[in-house]
């Protein structure tokens, strides 16, 4: 009976052992980062979001490690970016400080281009950074492409609009006349402030023809299977705009006017991204090869549920501002506003140097570090869900 | 494969029986299932709201050794090779493919009270006890670290704490000849844990898995 236990003693003692050892080997919790899709390269194009540093400095609170979104989305890839073209102070030229860049997104960059030095060859004109890379060559299977644009049209159709009391609609005329008819734009002006608000909604869907059309032909139609493209975010919800609005409101008499007619022109610009964003996501379809991100709610979802998204401030721009600009707002110097400079001046009350770390903006209306991570962290999730990531 | 191989070998092989009766000592191995019935809470800020994760089913080896104090009562200590669990986002981030895998290896003792004579061949049994999964070397992928807000360069972790938890069990053995038995169980273990991602959010979860346990034993 003894020797039978023994060997009862024995064999369980073996089998346990054997069992526990399989599972031996530490407890730590590890990563592996390898995405689903071998991304080699991530190709950028758009406006000052994604700018990395056309002009020396990015359009954000500067620092080392202070990363934009797109830089953001091509690390969770292993990969970094740099900036394509450099601003001479006149023009853009290429980038010969540092070879091989892959980022054409330049501060400013519109779907339309109007300011000074317009043309048909600026690449402030977003399609024009896209054609510059297809007149390069084709994209590959390899390539994660990352494109924006449509929100400083959106700004500009917003200016031009509440401009029309002073200019007699001169501005507002000129920029609908990039895309739409005489007698479109005729009629609609001369129809009364229904229709005048409502053409708008009309060059915004063009505008989205227009941006879609010079993503096909230079991206898609070039071997492209990998595009990330954003739409409009809010931007009725940056301090730049909502300082406009504020100001919509003094001009109806302040009271109750004023609130309905802030609320009406809110309504109006959103009107407008909304068709531009709905006319963008009818073209795209289910193109299988495009993510195409919902930056206008996740934008707003943002600042409208800041504790949920970890932001502590959502309103006020985080670096200071510097000046006052020729239509009456804030200006804001980039150069100078980087990190170590916020950490060392936190506003009347606050202490501590991370004061700005959460805030959402860094001017009045781009994003803060964090506020890139946030972006960053939405259009990971489509990757992901495409299975890209 | 291998288990459902030596389980019909075993079904096939005949002899007499006394196989559980006092004092015998069964040591057993076979294979199982584990079904993680999950309800997770929304992870904590900052986050998408109403993030929430999944616990995907997993097989493999397990073993133990059953004793007998008396013809009817018996107590089982069975361990298992590690589970590889696969979790994958639900709520806000379901459909984001795997978000990481993670090692479950359950540790369970029961007090077993089996139905029938000693000597015969087919033997329902009820057991109760509790059961320890000890969760570790989980590995995160990068879609966890992209939703995160993780990179490359310092990719998001997930841990998840090991727990104890009660367990449950209905099953029956087939003695096939002496020394020689089958068997097959359903247990279920009442199981809470929580998940915490280095970037600092975390999340409670149940478990609650369903273990379905075949096996083949020895008396020696």
């Amino acid at each position: 009976m003894t020797s039978q236990l023994n060997r009862v003693a024995a064999a369980s003692a073996a089998l346990l052992a054997g069992l526990l050892l399989a599972a031996c080997g530490g407890g730590g919790s590890t990563a592996d980062t390898t995405p689903q899709v071998k991304i080699t390269s991530v190709k950028v194009f758009g406006d000052s979001i994604q700018d990395s540093g056309t002009f020396g400095y990015k359009f954000t609170v500067q620092g080392a490690d202070n990363l934009i979104y797109a830089e953001r989305i091509a690390a969770n890839y292993g990969l970094a970016l740099c900036n394509f073209y450099s601003f001479t102070g006149t023009t853009f030229v290429a980038n010969t400080a540092k070879a091989g860049c892959t980022n054409f997104s330049i501060g400013g960059g519109r779907i339309t281009y109007t300011g000074a030095g317009a043309g048909p060859t600026n690449p402030l004109n977003v399609g024009v950074q896209l054609a510059t890379h297809a007149s390069l060559g084709s994209f590959a299977a390899t390539d994660l492409v990352i494109i924006d644009g449509g929100g400083n049209d959106a700004a500009d159709l917003v200016g031009a609009y509440l401009n029309i009391p002073r200019d007699t609609a001169a501005a507002y005329s000129a920029l609908l006349g990039t895309l739409l008819t005489p007698t479109q734009i005729g009629t609609a002006l001369g129809g009364g402030a229904t229709t005048t608000a409502q053409i708008g909604a009309t060059y915004m869907t063009a505008l989205a023809d227009k941006f879609y059309n010079a993503i096909k032909a230079n991206v898609l139609d070039k071997g492209a299977t990998h595009v990330v493209v954003l739409n409009i975010p809010d931007i009725t919800y940056t301090p730049r705009f909502q300082t406009v609005l504020d100001s919509v409101a003094l001009a109806s008499g302040g009271g109750t006017a004023g609130a309905t007619a802030r609320a009406q022109a809110q309504a109006t610009f959103q009107g407008w991204m909304t068709a531009y964003n709905t006319q963008l996501a009818a073209k795209f379809g289910n193109d299988e090869r495009v993510a195409l991100i919902d930056f206008y709610k996740g934008f707003q979802d943002r600042v409208n549920n800041p504790a949920q998204y970890g932001l502590t401030n959502v309103k006020d721009p985080a670096c200071p501002r510097t000046g006052v600009g020729a239509d009456g707002l804030p200006t804001y110097t980039f150069p100078t506003c980087t990190a170590a400079a916020l950490s060392a001046a936190p506003p009347v009350g606050v202490t501590g140097t991370d004061w700005w770390q959460r805030y959402a903006f860094s001017d009045g209306f781009h994003p803060t570090p964090y506020l890139h991570q946030l972006t960053q962290q939405l259009i990971a999730k489509s990757l992901a869900a495409k299975g890209w990531l | 494969m291998k288990t459902k191989f030596l389980f019909a070998a075993v079904l096939l092989a005949s002899g007499g029986a006394f196989a559980q009766s006092a004092g015998s000592f069964i040591v057993h191995a076979g294979g199982a299932q584990v079904s993680p019935d999950v309800d997770s809470t929304d992870l904590t800020v900052p986050s998408f709201v109403g993030t929430r994760f999944d616990v995907k089913k997993a097989s493999a080896f397990v073993g133990g050794v059953t004793y007998f104090t008396g013809d009817h009562l018996s107590f089982d200590l069975s361990v298992a090779a590690p589970f590889k669990h696969d979790v994958v986002g639900a709520g806000a981030i379901a459909g984001t493919g795997r978000l990481a895998t993670v090692k479950s290896q359950p540790i369970s003792l029961l007090a077993q009270y089996r139905f029938g004579e000693a000597s015969s061949s087919f033997r329902p049994f009820v057991g109760a006890g509790v059961t320890y999964h000890h969760l570790s070397r989980s590995k995160a992928t990068a879609a966890l670290s992209g939703i995160s807000g993780g990179t490359a360069a310092m990719p998001t972790t997930l841990a998840m704490k090991s727990r104890l938890g009660p367990t449950v069990e209905v099953g029956a053995a087939y003695n096939v000849t002496r020394d020689w038995s089958a068997s097959v169980s359903v247990g279920k273990t009442l199981l809470k844990t929580t998940g915490t991602l280095s970037t600092g959010q975390s999340f409670e979860t149940s478990l609650d898995p369903v273990t379905i346990k075949f096996g083949i034993g020895y008396r020696f």
